[in-house]
């Protein structure tokens, strides 16, 4: 399922990002040339962060960059960026952040599957190795692709 | 069973992430919980009495001085950190 939610151009490797904002923008940006998320989701990430500090800041260097469905998640996606270098989130657990997933769900529930993947590719090790080595998008892509089809996660 | 509401800002994200590795502990330690999960609108519904969150988000809750056992998880997938927390907060509330 998550293989099917990412594609090719919307993963961006070694991302230079002047602070946390520029990050989210810069991650953002693919999915909204796509049409996946409009611009008012992106300033609602942001929006929310200064409301609510770096909520979505979830483990050690690994941020799942979202806002609720309404601020204009068109359509499931995700985005998967490397920041080079890592930034500050102001996250004092688990700054600072080098690797940022945009997430597109326009309801509650169709990217349940994806998530479950998602968590089970992040809880390994390997996963961080290939984000931070790959040479291009589809050397990722296929990770992913590779760990679903081969059930190494769950 | 004891409810357990796992909530973020979006409901849809980190909540997710969070309810996914919060019933793998569940099921691995047997824990007598019930999980759902919503956006912080849900919380004036939640009639169980434990709230999971991520830690930033427990903070303001707290502040808030919400009448619930809430659970701040600074890293949603170390499976310790979920069951030391989970396991206290059950313990506050008089279920183990």
């Amino acid at each position: 399922m998550i293989e099917r939610i990412i594609q090719e151009d919307l993963i961006k490797l070694n991302i230079e990002a002047s602070d946390w904002k520029d990050a989210v923008k810069k991650s953002a940006q693919p999915l909204v040339d796509d049409n996946y998320i409009t611009d008012n989701y992106v300033s609602e990430i942001i929006n929310s962060v200064n409301e609510y500090g770096p909520y979505f800041v979830i483990a050690p260097h690994v941020a799942l960059a979202h806002a609720p469905s309404e601020a204009g998640a068109e359509s499931l996606a995700m985005g998967i960026s490397t920041l080079r270098p890592a930034i500050k989130f102001n996250n004092a657990d688990n700054d600072p952040v080098s690797y940022v997933f945009t997430l597109s769900a326009p309801d509650s529930d169709s990217h349940l599957k994806a998530m479950q993947e998602l968590v089970g590719l992040l809880s390994g090790d390997e996963f961080y190795k290939v984000l931070d080595e790959a040479q291009s998008p589809e050397e990722i892509l296929q990770f992913i692709k590779d760990s679903v089809l081969n059930k190494k996660i769950s | 069973m004891v409810k357990a509401l796992v909530a973020c800002r979006a409901g849809v994200g980190s909540s997710l992430m969070l309810k996914i590795k919060l019933n793998e502990v569940i099921s691995e330690h047997k824990l007598p919980v019930q999980v759902e999960h919503s956006s912080l609108d849900g919380l004036p519904s939640f009639d169980g009495p434990i709230i999971v969150s991520l830690s930033d988000v427990a903070e303001e809750l707290k502040e808030q001085g919400i009448k619930k056992e809430v659970v701040g998880i600074k890293n949603i997938l170390d499976k310790d950190e979920i069951y030391t927390k989970l396991s206290a907060a059950l313990k506050n509330i008089g279920e183990e």
